[in-house]
């Protein structure tokens, strides 16, 4: 029955043509001098490429490892980023020298693990919970902008309620004038938000950095937000400003938890302020 | 034909191989290939297998006593062969060739005969060309000595064919 098979019969035969023309090829390589050099030529071009291919593959397959070492990294220079404000801060005296600078935030590395940018009401699901140290109302950021607020929190996962939500503000401040104000989503394209409030007689100009005020005890300041796209004035004294934002959500992956560690004293001083603008 | 008549048919096909190509010398712009007649002219019920086999065999045995390149003929010739079953299809009529039959110059006729011949020397002396040169570029400076050989072995086994095999021709 095999015997009789076409297709094994073609492959006997491709097999059977293949044998007795490597063989063949062989012998010319042997023989001929210009045929050998063409030959390890061919092969090691061959060899190149399967080399670069099994790279590629093996590239790929490690680029989890990769994202994870630049996270513990990104991590790292935050950490000494805000250490090295704390001694900014300090008065350049012998006296406050001699006791170590405190630092404002820490940061909770998290990786995403849900993630929706289509709704109105988007929100993330954080691999971080309570037993991480992660606790509701701490903000959510990336190297490029900020990413939302922890809403709820189990013990080993966190809700976050994204920046990309229509009852959500940030804080936020054009860098070159330090103007600030509350900068929104207004639910359209997932790439823009609106800062808003900003007074009229502000200068600024189109491809001005937004950064973060620092006005709140989520946010550490000067995370970059995105650039000032266009303006329009309303109620005659304000500007709304487009902001085209840095973060792109729907390629996020890694996130960083922002803890403020003088966050129960500032509660303390702010008791009593609604908290709209975060 | 038994099996003694076929390696005596090989045999003969060899030495007459080596006696035009010595013969004949016209410098690089000629190779002389009549060898490939013996394949092509195997009975239409040889399995594509055996007819490789004897392919490798032929080109073996052309190439260790002309003195050529050794493995060039054989490669060339196991390249016709896989393409030589199909030429003879498109060139045959339905049912025209019984299992036994040798495709000759009597069972097809000139034009068909030689337009069988003319596309299987043709892929036998691409590869060849291809072969020797292994490229393109010098490829194309193969390409007049490939071509006047495809014109001159054509000839020579058109020739050999109508001599030795084509029974009728009185």
């Amino acid at each position: 029955m095999w015997g009789k098979s076409p297709v094994i019969k073609f492959l006997s035969t491709l097999l059977l043509f293949l044998t007795l023309e490597v063989i063949s090829i062989s012998f010319i390589s042997s023989e001929s001098i210009f045929q050998q050099a063409k030959i390890s030529g061919v092969v090691i071009k061959l060899k190149s490429v399967m080399d670069g291919l099994a790279s590629g593959v093996k590239y790929y397959f490690g680029l989890q490892n990769v994202n994870e070492m630049l996270v513990r990294e990104n991590l790292r220079l935050l950490r000494e980023n805000e250490r090295l404000k704390a001694f900014t801060y300090t008065d350049v005296d012998s006296l406050s020298l001699k006791t170590p600078p405190s630092e404002d935030f820490s940061y909770i590395p998290a990786k995403i693990i849900a993630n929706s940018t289509n709704k109105l009401h988007n929100y993330l699901i954080l691999n971080k919970g309570r037993v991480h140290g992660v606790r509701k109302d701490m903000g959510v950021i990336s190297a490029v902008g900020v990413v939302g607020v922890i809403s709820a929190v189990s013990d080993k996962y966190s809700y976050v309620i994204s920046f990309l939500n229509i009852n959500q503000s940030v804080s936020a401040m054009i860098k070159s004038s330090g103007t600030f104000g509350p900068m929104i989503w207004e639910g359209r394209r997932s790439d823009y938000a609106m800062l808003k409030e900003i007074p009229y007689h502000i200068d600024f100009m189109v491809g001005d950095t937004v950064v973060t005020s620092g006005f709140s005890s989520m946010f550490p300041p000067d995370v970059p937000l995105g650039t000032i796209r266009k303006s329009s004035v309303t109620k005659g004294s304000y500007n709304n400003i487009q902001v085209k934002l840095f973060q792109n959500f729907n390629s996020l992956h890694y996130v960083n938890i922002v803890v403020n560690n003088n966050k129960d004293e500032l509660d303390f001083i702010q008791r009593g302020s609604n908290g709209s603008v975060r | 034909m038994g099996r003694s008549g076929n390696i005596i048919l090989f045999i003969s096909f060899v030495i007459t191989q080596i006696v035009l190509s010595s013969l004949i010398d016209f410098g690089p712009l000629l190779f002389i290939s009549v060898y490939p007649l013996f394949l092509l002219t195997r009975p239409a019920n040889t399995s594509l297998n055996s007819l490789l086999l004897w392919a490798f065999a032929m080109g073996m045995v052309v190439d260790y006593f002309t003195n050529s390149i050794m493995g060039i003929n054989s490669a060339a010739a196991l390249v016709m062969t896989l393409f030589q079953v199909r030429i003879l299809r498109l060139v045959s009529r339905k049912g025209e060739l019984d299992t036994q039959s040798r495709p000759g110059l009597r069972e097809l006729g000139l034009i068909r005969f030689g337009v069988y011949i003319l596309s299987a020397l043709l892929i036998h002396h691409t590869a060849i060309s291809l072969a020797e040169s292994f490229g393109v570029t010098h490829f194309i400076y193969n390409l007049p000595r490939m071509l006047i050989s495809l014109f001159v072995n054509t000839l020579i086994i058109l020739l050999i064919e109508f001599g030795l095999f084509y029974k009728n021709w009185r």
